[in-house]
């Protein structure tokens, strides 16, 4: 099986939501069950099955093809399974690993775009935009269009625009590519601190090192017959 | 509204900062107009084409950029009627803006009987252009399939012989029987035929445009939304 599903066992290095441990259980906030996709002939998810819930932090790892990205576009519901089912309770933010922006839109035109398509008002969104980006250590320049931003800012962006609107769930592929060693901490606790306030998140990460970080790994590592889909 | 007015507004900012696009869109129909300047007639037909075929041009390659964007507008609340209408609205204001600067260039520069007709030629010929351009835009996968459609369109419909039955199939004979009604003395039928086919046109293409549209942006049948209240310390 390659679908395998196990708990973070490093320890504990978040800070600590007080008495997170004791706290009954949370409400299940995304369940992914029995997913299987198939572009044409070639199998890229079988039978998996995934649950995440509140105030918790799920990472997505596997090999280069596993099907990752796949898995999470089907959770947000950007394409659809070949078979399964995902259930949601809350409001989705999704964050693309590429593209997802406009090239000859600035920062804060994107700020006012997805923050009205989550119903806040242009003030609102802008100085949510803004305090998101000093949380990554960014203070966009208010005339660069992203076109000209670097790859690792312009996915500054994408996670910012994916945290806006306070989304239940965050689904993130791949968010911190090209972020330098400052940023990469400054995303983490950012993701800390949406954890510690009830939101789920899930990540796609290529990173071991974030690993003794989340709560939860789901493998699609693929395994004897299956390597070579 | 508010929505659709972002959308617009999004969609009108992004134009406005591909300068060269804009200085082609203005340019392409002053191209086509000034090869058949020595016939009033021509020019006119020509010049719209050439506006049809910029308006549509922007309309493709608008679709086309937004692509890879809009499934996540759709996912943060916006309606994919309101980013069709959005970028229908912003391409129709600049094409239209481009109709009228070109009104009124021929109006100065031509001998026309019925100015009223022309506007309404050109306001129409961009009208029928836009959703045009976003219907091939949403039916293509990349530009470049766009781009060689949309030049055996307009490409067709220069070549063909506008008497001929099958012209009424192309998107835009009725600039064809407006163009006639504007410099000859004939009755109003060209104006009504011309009027019929290009608001008919126009119709087709914003309904073909909006239920391909539809089912790009449509919400996914195995996601169910739970509806399970989240106790209160947990948000």
């Amino acid at each position: 099986m390659w679908t395998s599903e196990h708990s973070g066992e490093a320890p504990d290095r978040r800070p600590q939501a007080g008495g997170h441990m004791m706290s009954p259980p949370r409400p299940v906030r995304l369940r992914a069950t029995g997913i299987s996709k198939k572009f044409g002939r070639r199998q890229v998810l079988s039978n998996v099955n995934f649950e995440v819930r509140a105030g918790e932090v799920a990472a997505v790892i596997g090999s280069n093809g596993a099907g990752k990205s796949t898995f999470l576009n089907i959770c947000a519901g950007l394409i659809s399974p070949t078979s399964g089912q995902v259930e949601v309770n809350g409001s989705v933010g999704y964050c693309p690993q590429v593209g997802g922006t406009f090239d000859f839109l600035r920062p804060s035109e994107h700020f006012v775009l997805f923050g009205r398509g989550d119903g806040l008002k242009r003030g609102v969104a802008l100085a949510r935009g803004n305090e998101m980006a000093a949380l990554l250590g960014w203070s966009p320049d208010p005339k660069v269009q992203s076109r000209h931003l670097s790859g690792g800012t312009r996915q500054k962006l994408n996670v910012i625009l994916s945290t806006l609107g306070g989304h239940d769930i965050l689904l993130l592929d791949e968010p911190y590519q090209g972020f330098d060693r400052g940023t990469y901490t400054d995303f983490w606790e950012v993701i800390w601190r949406l954890r510690d306030s009830g939101h789920t998140i899930v990540v796609i990460t290529h990173m071991l090192n974030a690993m003794d970080k989340v709560d939860q790994v789901l493998d699609l590592t693929p395994t004897g017959n299956e390597r070579n889909r | 509204m508010t929505k659709m007015f972002t959308v617009a507004e999004m969609v009108l900012r992004d134009l406005a900062r591909r300068r060269t696009v804009l200085g082609l869109l203005f340019l392409l129909p002053l191209g086509f107009y000034a090869a058949r300047h020595d016939q009033t007639g021509q020019a006119i037909r020509f010049a719209s084409l050439g506006l049809g075929w910029g308006a549509s041009t922007a309309g493709l390659f608008s679709s086309n950029s937004a692509k890879s964007v809009e499934p996540r507008l759709r996912l943060v609340g916006y309606s994919w009627v309101t980013l069709l209408v959005g970028r229908l609205v912003a391409l129709l204001l600049i094409s239209w803006t481009i109709a009228a600067a070109y009104f009124l260039l021929i109006y100065f520069d031509q001998d026309i009987q019925r100015p009223g007709a022309l506007a309404v030629m050109l306001a129409l010929t961009a009208a029928i252009a836009v959703p045009l351009g976003m219907l091939i835009g949403a039916l293509v996968p990349r530009d470049l399939e766009g781009t060689l459609v949309l030049i055996a369109f307009v490409g067709v419909q220069m070549a063909i012989d506008p008497a001929k039955d099958s012209a009424k199939y192309l998107p835009f004979w009725s600039s064809r029987e407006i163009g006639t009604y504007i410099v000859d003395p004939v009755g109003d039928d060209y104006l009504q035929r011309g009027l019929q086919h290009g608001l008919g046109v126009t119709a087709g293409l914003i309904l073909f445009a909006a239920v391909v549209t539809a089912i790009r942006l449509r919400r996914r049948k195995h996601i169910h939304v739970l509806t399970q209240p989240v106790p209160a310390g947990t948000r």
